[in-house]
């Protein structure tokens, strides 16, 4: 019986390792194709490894119609997920040779650090539809652009109308008195204001504190006055308001916001157990509707002030696709990639599948609910403001974000807060 | 032996132990049968419906026979060739008692301490020129070189422990060092080779990163990787993923109750003095 | 025993004097036959882990970021840097470090109760040795995730039902919960494992000899301390040594878990590193650190196996 058993199991052994040797050639003869391309030329194959595995099954939907219609280029998608970090895979990837021929950049820092590796795309026909916005992360200091905007996203306070109306708010707060008064109006109905998650980093590490940097006069010449040492963080206007907002979003929030996390903080909103969901964007929305397919709700702006200029919500281009230089089917990839921009099939997944918010202006949205109408709106009434957290320096955002945690946690003061604020960016920039 | 009264209040002691130690697992699976919606809104009630389609709907979405195929030929490679491997190095290094032996060993045994992270990116350009990319026999291979650490240490502390004096009395006999090894050395080290192979197992069978970064092709994917593809950055499918989380490791769980035997009984019998 | 030495040493003299002439061969038959045993192991293993080390010692001398082609050498600077202007790797240290002592000391002496009870005669024995042993069967991500759930949800819930104070903090909400969170979860996890390996310990020692040690009047607490612990002293250096390296290369639960939060307060030094490394972009700087945490740890496991290796010898 014993030996049965060893003899089986070195059985397996060696024929694993000739399967695994097998395995390998197996994959080049091609099998999708039933049109008949074999005619002998090997298809190109575009290797594309994403993080997004929300829509890895359209994505591969999509590709498939594209390989009909191209039937010499074949496309391999790989999808991270598992909470897994897409950055380090991807370097990992490069290192061991197997580098995708199409992946994600977040465009600024990032692509200071990529841009060795990444084809030039200005002259691609899509260009000119890319909206202004949607180029600026990819573009680099001479003009060139280096990747495609996969979408844009919004992001500020979500507010449940329903509940609003129960607590008598009428007219939609935009400043920051307003935004206190209703509050306080919610918390006499017995109603818990904010969702706050500050459990995960990036929601005030990313998302809050991008508005102090984006409300500046000038945020580009601001960000780089810090590189060079020229502006300050201590000190700044914007800077000194935002500690307002941090405190009233704390003293109106769910309890502890600092072991909140991500899904814990929409299923609070999605519940009607708080009525604004805080520093959360359009992302969210797939969720919401999951728990409450009849949730009534839209955008509110995260203010600083009592300006009338407040109402101004963040928009940006989350990631970018972009091409690896030194493939040997850089066309092929561009193909693709123009094809799914530019071609009827393409543009109708993008907006109706991954209901997106198209970065083009000749993809007409559709097929995208209350909060992607409600960053349309702000879109197109220009009423926005920049993402600038990818231009921090690398892992300043973790940093920013454990330096709020502390003052939400009552360890430090304010002053403190922007001291370590700025001896955060002293420390990681170039 | 007969059942005494001690004996029973230990046995509620270690019942009661045990109810704690299942709490986890009550989460798993009473949220491996619900709504997604009902996760979130209620974690720790019972279901108010049982859906049982979670597991025949993650079944398909996961590819799951293909992914088990897979989990199981890279799990039993890597482990046969791990205990081969380090079971013979073991030994040898025990009955040699020399400066090489010493040294070999230690530096076996501080390469545990070395986390992963920080060998990930040379690792990988290695690999990547030795051709062990995106192929079972290249990740069975890095499966090798990493278990070899625990295992030569588990092994080479139990030989330890096993008097000389049968091996000298098989030598005498005309055993080849292999024969000394294979018929009379390794039976008696059953019970830690029972549990090298579990341990191994679950280390193998759990691992993430690195099929993560070796096996790129979908069709070498893993129960791990097929498994993650449910858990995006933002939004995680908790209904899916607790079902495929059940259905992961309902055999590692078979496994273990089958391996359990082997720790246990093994010293008896291999106690010939 | 004596008779058996005698037999060894005749039998030696046997054989060297058959061999005389050929004692070259025996010498270079022992060489073939430990390269033969030896080898593969080590190849594997030098193959895997020790050439990407050494390469990663490379790294830690220059300035790489990862991603770049372009690596520049810059001698000892990252080493510089770490020892003069790294706060944050020294609070990580000394968390790890602080966590290593707490959950090593608690897992092995739960794992070795747990063993301890498992060896008696017990109805349910191979029931509860599965339940002991199950938390291992689910891996890293997956694990902080569900226990994070318990603390901030399932916590507070019972907390809120009962008013037992314990459950009513503000679990992994600030630095004390938050250690004592991972420390909790790390212990359910590894204990179950510590205990296989100590009631394969328990099952090797000579039923024999413990009858004699009962007749001789030995009971309970000088039993287990007299008897039965110097004979399983080996599974101690083992599970020592192994909860040791685990909860200094502790990287999953945390990132689960707590995510190094609140506010870095549980970063370990595999998450410092690896946030170095690959979210800083300093690939060479977070080598240099993984290098000096390596020499910290080998030269702290050396001690500890030394250790408990004499007191073996002296038992």
């Amino acid at each position: 019986m014993k030996r049965h058993l060893l003899l089986l199991l070195s059985l397996l052994f060696v024929s694993a390792i000739a399967v695994g040797c097998s395995e390998g050639n197996a994959e080049t003869t091609g099998s999708n194709s039933s049109t008949g391309s074999e005619e002998g030329e090997e298809p190109k194959e575009v290797y594309i490894f994403h993080p997004k595995v929300e829509i890895a099954d359209q994505l591969e939907a999509m590709a498939a119609e594209f390989e009909e219609e191209y039937t010499d280029i074949d496309i391999r998608l790989e999808a991270l997920g598992g909470g897994a970090d897409y950055r380090p895979a991807l370097k990992a990837k490069f290192s061991s040779g197997e580098e995708p021929d199409i992946f994600i950049n977040g465009g600024f820092t990032e692509l200071e650090l990529w841009k060795e590796h990444l084809a030039d795309l200005s002259d691609e026909p899509w260009v000119e539809h890319v909206l202004p916005i949607g180029k600026e992360p990819m573009t680099d200091s001479e003009g060139k652009l280096y990747g495609m905007p996969i979408n844009l996203e919004g992001y500020g306070i979500v507010y449940n109308k329903k509940l609003f109306e129960e607590a008598g708010i009428t007219e939609k707060p935009t400043t920051l008195s307003e935004l206190k008064e209703a509050a306080q109006k919610l918390e006499n109905s017995g109603i818990t204001a904010f969702a706050a998650g500050y459990g995960e980093y990036w929601i005030p590490g990313e998302h809050l504190i991008n508005v102090p940097f984006a409300k500046q006069d000038d945020s580009a010449s601001f960000i780089q006055g810090l590189n060079e040492g020229t502006t300050s963080i201590v000190g700044n206007e914007s800077f000194e308001q935002f500690k307002e907002y941090i405190d009233i979003e704390l003293a109106y929030a769910n309890d502890n916001p600092l072991t909140t996390d991500y899904n814990t903080q929409v299923t609070l909103f999605a519940s009607g157990e708080t009525a604004m969901l805080a520093g959360q964007g359009n992302w969210t929305e797939a969720m919401i509707y999951e728990i409450d397919p009849e949730m009534d709700m839209s955008f509110l702006s995260i203010p600083l002030s009592d300006e009338a200029d407040e109402d101004l919500l963040p928009v940006g281009v989350p990631n970018n696709w972009a091409v690896n230089k030194n493939s040997e089917n850089v066309e092929a990839a561009k193909t693709f990639l123009n094809w799914m921009v530019s071609s009827e099939t393409g543009q109708q997944y993008i907006t109706e599948q991954f209901k997106f918010i198209p970065a083009f202006d000749n993809i007409e949205p559709t097929g995208i609910g209350a909060l992607g109408e409600s960053i349309l709106e702000y879109s197109k009434a220009g009423k926005t403001i920049p993402w600038t957290f990818y231009k921090f320096p690398s892992g300043a955002s973790h940093e920013f974000g454990s330096t709020i945690q502390s003052y939400a946690a009552g360890n430090i003061d304010y002053e403190t807060v922007l001291e370590q604020f700025q001896a955060t960016w002293d420390s990681l920039k170039e | 032996m007969s059942y005494k009264k001690s004996t029973f209040i230990v046995e509620l002691i270690g019942i009661a132990i045990a109810i704690l130690f299942l709490v986890p697992f009550y989460f798993v699976l009473v949220n491996s049968v619900k709504s997604f919606p009902e996760i979130l809104v209620n974690a720790a009630s019972f279901p108010n419906k049982v859906l049982f389609s979670n597991f025949s709907k993650v079944w398909g979405l996961i590819n799951f026979p293909k992914a088990f195929l897979n989990s199981l030929l890279v799990t039993v490679t890597s482990i046969v060739g791990i205990v081969v491997i380090s079971s013979m190095a073991a030994w040898k290094l025990v009955r040699t008692p020399n400066k090489l032996s010493q040294i070999l060993f230690i530096i076996f045994v501080s390469s545990m301490v070395i986390p992963f992270q920080t060998v990930m990116i040379p690792l990988l350009k290695l690999s990547g020129t030795l051709g062990l990319i995106n192929s079972i026999h290249g990740i069975v291979i890095m499966y090798f070189g990493f278990g070899v650490s625990l295992s030569l240490f588990l092994f080479h502390g139990f030989i330890k422990t096993v008097p000389t004096e049968i091996e000298e009395a098989a030598r005498i006999d005309g055993c080849s060092e292999f024969g000394v090894f294979w018929r009379i050395v390794f039976p008696i080290l059953k019970p830690i080779t029972a549990t090298v192979i579990i341990l191994n197992t679950l280390w193998i069978w759990n691992d993430y990163l690195l099929p993560l970064l070796v096996l790129q092709n979908p069709d070498l994917r893993t129960i791990p990787l097929a498994t993650s593809a449910l858990f995006a950055q933002y939004q995680k499918q908790w209904d899916m993923g607790l079902a495929a989380l059940v259905l992961g490791i309902v055999p590692i769980i078979a496994f273990f109750l089958f391996l359990q035997k082997h720790i246990i009984k093994g010293v008896q019998a291999g106690s010939i003095k | 025993m004596e008779t058996k030495l005698k037999q060894k040493e005749l039998h030696t003299h046997v054989k060297t004097k058959f061999f005389m002439s050929a004692d070259k061969k025996v010498k270079i038959k022992k060489v073939l036959s430990y390269t033969a045993f030896v080898a593969p192991a080590a190849l594997f293993f030098i193959m895997i882990q020790i050439i990407p080390f050494l390469m990663g010692v490379y790294y830690s001398f220059t300035s790489w970021n990862g991603v770049s082609s372009a690596v520049e050498w810059i001698g000892l600077e990252n080493y510089k840097t770490i020892f003069t202007g790294d706060p944050e790797f020294y609070n990580s240290f000394m968390f790890t470090a602080k966590f290593m002592l707490v959950s090593v000391l608690l897992t092995n002496v739960i794992g070795f109760g747990l063993a301890l009870l498992l060896n008696e005669a017990l109805k349910t024995r191979n029931i509860l040795r599965t339940v002991f042993f199950m938390p291992n069967v689910i891996g890293g991500l997956l694990l902080g995730f569900i226990w994070q759930f318990i603390f901030t949800k399932g916590f507070a819930s019972v907390g809120n039902l009962t008013d037992i104070p314990f459950f009513k903090l503000p679990w992994l909400g600030n630095e004390q919960t938050a250690f004592w969170g991972i420390v909790i979860v790390f212990c359910w996890q590894m204990s179950g494992y510590m205990m296989v390996i100590f009631i394969a310990a328990l099952q090797g020692i000579d039923n024999s000899l413990l009858e004699a040690a009962k007749m001789d009047g030995a009971k309970g607490w000088t039993l287990l301390t007299k008897i039965i612990i110097p004979l399983i002293l080996p599974s101690f250096t083992i599970c020592l040594f192994l909860t040791i390296s685990m909860a200094f290369k502790i990287y999953d639960l945390n990132i689960s878990l707590t995510g190094g939060g609140p506010f870095n307060s549980t970063q370990s030094i595999a998450i410092n590193i690896y946030q170095e490394a690959f979210h800083n972009n300093n690939y060479g700087l977070g080598t240099a650190k993984s290098i000096l945490f390596f020499i910290a740890v080998s030269a702290f496991t050396t001690f500890q196996v030394m250790l408990t290796k004499k007191r073996e010898v002296e038992a």
